[in-house]
């Protein structure tokens, strides 16, 4: 029987450090080379597949409108979900429910008390912002933990969203937020696809083009080295929720337009393909880091992986279980070859 | 006494171990009687670490050392965890309680770990608080069982620590029907404010009493002159000396644990510096010689601290001249190592002033931003976790702190940024000069070149560094103390250099001054500023006695 204070001794850390590392070669430019363009890969060769076996109904101009135009809601939601979670905030559960009652708070102002649709939308958008808020009040300047501080805010906004809504679908919106968001259409592709792709742009710009989005790198990898290099940690972390929260509202507002009609539980069921699309994206472009490239990359390949099995007469269920298996690949992938880079630094 | 004709609990004989060319032990012969306390002295790199981890297992020592126990032969090396089937027991100076349990689960935490059937048994809460009150009271510690154990004070914690090591022992001795035991404690008075001290020795003292015997491992000499029956001297892996302790001064310690004679011989041999590294580091002071005075103040500033005052140091103040680099020694717990993260706003500090040039900061109000707004550099010891961000690129990581200066007009001159880093690589000879790989595959030295590369390009007025070669490499250990200095001569730039490596100290600091509990009680310079005299001044005046008792009780 070994105690706890009888066999733990502190490793001999100097001597390992040396030994590990003292010709160590940082990874090579090829290996990481098809690493990051992998997934892009197994899109192609996903569009193939479907391509050969369907042709006359897969390579057409209507499903790729509608593969691009019907996911703009999960990917302005993944934009949302990107923010916390480069800066090491794994998770914002919350952010399905801000999208939830940004859709919900337009529908009931916009039909039941005819509001200005322009209104109903900043007043949904300015809804989920106040979730955004409490989540810092209580993430951020109490210092707990996101998981269950958002799991906790995601199940009391869902409930207030059963109480505005009278636990019913409300719709329908007005027309003119329709046309504007799903009907009208740009080179054939609904306008939201536009919508999600200047958020996306605007996302990618502030966190690969600018010190903002490089001292974000440094919060998420080490916010202990962040803090020492005189980073405001806790701003930045705060300005994410809120952010977050705001872009969930925006995917809220997209949600309501697609649809017309809002159902009380509209966001709950769109979190995790958000979180699964995130998740697989760390895999490309650039491995092992949240990247919004990388996550525009993985809804795209989920939402054409979905759109050919729906072509090939499959039933829902099947498509359940493509999203399932590619959370799991997402989570699994960059471990195996975070693994596979540790083995060769030990032999090294 | 009686334990002359009994077996000794514990001897070792002829214990060598070998860290590639570094002989850590060298024939080390250690005797522990029955119910006898050893002191075992030495400072750090003296090899008490290594002999300690050879008796718990975690090192397999070279052959032909034996181990007798209660003068049986064992055979070594020992498995981990085979220490606690023969009478031994460790505290380590961290004391390994799980901060989150109660004192109670703590205390019973050891009998629960093993698994097979009896893991499977149900536990009676009610007799377990029973034995546990009945094992406290044994040790006459009045701790209560149901607290939290990370709100005990630390003197309580340590208390745990022990009684938890004795009543494995005591069992063993039940068990076992043997009469031998051993309590190693490893360094357990660090942390301890000195009125404490006493109480932790009162338990020792029961412990022995009850049967054990204690072998005592600390740089504290007052501590060990209290509470040892005999001392053990260890230097460069060796034993030097092994005396009862009331037969031997204090001054006389000190000199047989720095070994003043021994080290003056020894200084004479040969420094070792990579050859190919040589022109490559003379280039590199070239470089930043004409590169470097640009923009640096002609004059340089004088720095100057104040009343810097928090849980371990009591009012210190001190000045760092232009140019200057001043050596901060202590042992552990001495507060040095606390100076550098309160400077820059890192731990927050009860009152004092920073005074940088004509500005004066209050020390306590200090923040990070404030600190690298001011220009105040911070290299902490762990490089890891506060120092470098391991998942990030070299050239991320270099440019940190002035990337916000290449962002103009909404363009990131990324290119830029890493030719800036391209050029620090360069400078600062960090190998493999890779700026595009990751933090973490480079070796300890390199980092830590990389952060100090970090730092230094953003011209810091004042350079704090804690422990900055510790887990580097000899090259590029004199790269780092050049670039320090150099730096430091160029800029006009203050430097506190923090470390328990006192001969690093005397290498490269114009000046040292020596902390005790929490004070200034030396300050070295010149002549006198060598590594023996500030090993004796942080030893010897660690917990005064005598004169020093009216001190103690004004704080």
């Amino acid at each position: 029987m070994s105690t706890p204070h009888g066999a733990a001794a502190p490793a001999e850390a100097d001597h390992q450090e040396e030994r590990a590392a003292r010709v160590a070669q940082p990874p090579t430019g090829r290996r990481l080379g098809i690493q990051r363009y992998a997934i892009l890969i197994v899109f192609a060769a996903l569009v193939a597949a479907f391509g050969a076996a369907i042709p006359s109904t897969f390579l057409t101009i209507g499903n790729l409108s509608n593969i691009l135009g019907g996911q703009a809601v999960l990917f302005i939601l993944v934009m949302a979900v990107l923010l916390p979670t480069v800066m090491g905030d794994f998770v914002d559960l919350s952010l399905g429910s801000s999208l939830g009652i940004s859709a919900m708070t337009l529908a009931v102002l916009n039909v039941q008390h005819h509001t200005n649709v322009v209104l109903a939308c900043l007043a949904g958008i300015g809804a989920a912002l106040v979730v955004g808020l409490v989540n810092v009040f209580f993430v951020v300047y109490f210092d707990n933990d996101p998981f269950i501080v958002t799991l906790g805010t995601m199940t009391i906004v869902q409930g207030i969203i059963y109480i505005i809504s009278g636990d019913n679908s409300v719709g329908i919106v007005s027309t003119n937020l329709s046309n504007w968001i799903f009907t009208n259409n740009f080179l054939s592709i609904p306008l939201e696809f536009y919508y999600g792709l200047a958020i996306f742009l605007v996302v990618w710009y502030v966190l690969s083009f600018t010190p903002v989005g490089q001292k974000a790198l440094v919060i998420g990898q080490s916010r202990e080295v962040a803090r020492l290099s005189g980073v405001r940690v806790n701003r930045q972390r705060s300005w994410a929720f809120i952010l977050a929260a705001g872009i969930a509202g925006i995917a809220g507002i997209a949600y309501a337009g697609t649809n017309g009609t809002v159902d009380p539980t509209a966001g709950s069921s769109l979190i995790l393909p958000a979180y699964a699309a995130v998740f697989l994206g760390v895999t490309a472009i650039k491995p092992g880091r949240i990247n919004p490239l990388g996550a525009l990359i993985a809804v795209y390949f989920l939402a054409t992986g979905t759109a050919g099995l729906e072509l090939l007469g499959t039933q829902a269920y099947i498509q359940q279980i493509f999203y399932g298996a590619a959370l799991v690949a997402a989570i699994t992938i960059p471990k195996a070859t975070r693994d596979r880079f540790f083995k060769r630094k030990r032999s090294a | 006494m009686e334990q002359a004709s009994a077996p000794p609990a514990v001897e070792l004989r002829q214990i060598s171990k070998v860290f590639g060319s570094n002989r850590a032990l060298d024939r080390v012969d250690l005797r522990i009687g029955q119910g006898e306390v050893v002191g075992l002295l030495g400072q750090n790199g003296s090899g008490k670490s290594t002999l300690v981890k050879v008796l718990a297992g975690v090192y397999d020592p070279e052959p032909g050392g034996r181990l007798f126990v209660g003068g049986e032969e064992i055979p070594l090396p020992l498995a981990p965890g085979q220490a606690s089937e023969i009478g031994l027991s460790f505290v380590y100076q961290n004391l390994a309680l799980a901060a989150g349990l109660s004192v109670l689960e703590n205390l019973t935490l050891g009998q629960r770990i093993g698994g097979g059937a009896r893991a499977w048994a149900p536990i009676n809460w009610r007799r377990e608080h029973r034995s546990a009150a009945a094992v406290l009271d044994r040790y006459q510690v009045g701790l209560d069982l149901d607290r939290q154990t990370g709100d005990l004070a630390p003197v309580d914690q340590a208390r745990l620590a022990i009684v938890r090591a004795a009543e494995d022992l005591r069992r063993y001795r039940a068990r076992s029907g043997s009469e031998h035991s051993v309590l190693v404690l490893d360094e357990p008075t660090v942390f301890l404010p000195e009125e404490e001290v006493d109480r932790l020795f009162d338990l020792i003292r029961t412990v022995v009493a009850e049967g054990a015997a204690v072998l005592f491992i600390s740089h504290d000499l007052a501590a060990v002159r209290a509470i040892t029956d005999r001392v053990v001297v260890l230097r460069d892996g060796r034993v030097v000396a092994e005396e009862a302790t009331a037969d031997i001064h204090e001054h006389e310690l000190v000199d047989l644990i720095v070994g003043a004679q021994a080290r003056l011989a020894e200084s004479a041999a040969p420094e070792i510096a990579p050859v190919e590294d040589v022109r490559a580091v003379e280039e590199t002071l070239a470089a930043m010689e004409a590169a470097g005075t640009g923009g640096a103040p002609e004059q340089g500033e004088n720095v100057a601290v104040g009343h810097l005052t928090d849980e371990r140091l009591h009012d210190l103040s001190f000045e760092i001249g232009p140019g200057e680099i001043l050596g901060v020694a202590g042992l552990i717990g001495s507060g040095a190592e606390e100076l550098p993260y309160l400077l820059f706003g890192a731990r927050q500090a009860i009152g004092g002033t920073l005074r940088l040039g004509t500005e004066t900061l209050d020390v306590a109000g200090l923040t990070p931003q404030r600190s690298v707004r001011e220009r105040i550099a911070l290299v902490p010891a762990d490089r890891a976790v506060q120092g470098l961000s391991q998942g990030l690129t070299l050239w991320e990581n270099i440019v940190m702190l002035v990337e916000d200066e290449h962002y103009q007009r909404g363009i990131f001159r990324r290119g830029e940024l890493v030719e800036l880093a391209r050029e620090a690589i360069d400078r600062f000879l960090i190998r493999p000069p890779l700026p595009h790989a990751v933090a973490s595959t480079f070796s300890g030295g390199n980092q830590q070149k990389a952060l100090l590369a970090k730092w230094l390009i953003a011209r810091p007025r004042l350079l704090l560094l804690h422990e900055p070669t510790q887990g580097v490499d000899v090259g590029a250990r004199r790269d780092i103390y050049r670039f320090v200095k150099s730096a430091a001569a160029l800029h006009r730039m203050a430097v506190l250099w923090v470390t328990t490596e006192f001969g690093e100290l005397a290498e490269v600091c114009d000046r040292v001054i020596v902390l005790t509990q929490g004070r200034q009680t030396a300050t070295l310079t010149g002549e006198d500023l060598n590594e023996e005299a500030i090993s004796a001044a942080a030893l010897r005046q660690t917990r005064p006695a005598g004169p020093g008792q009216q001190e103690r009780d004004d704080s």
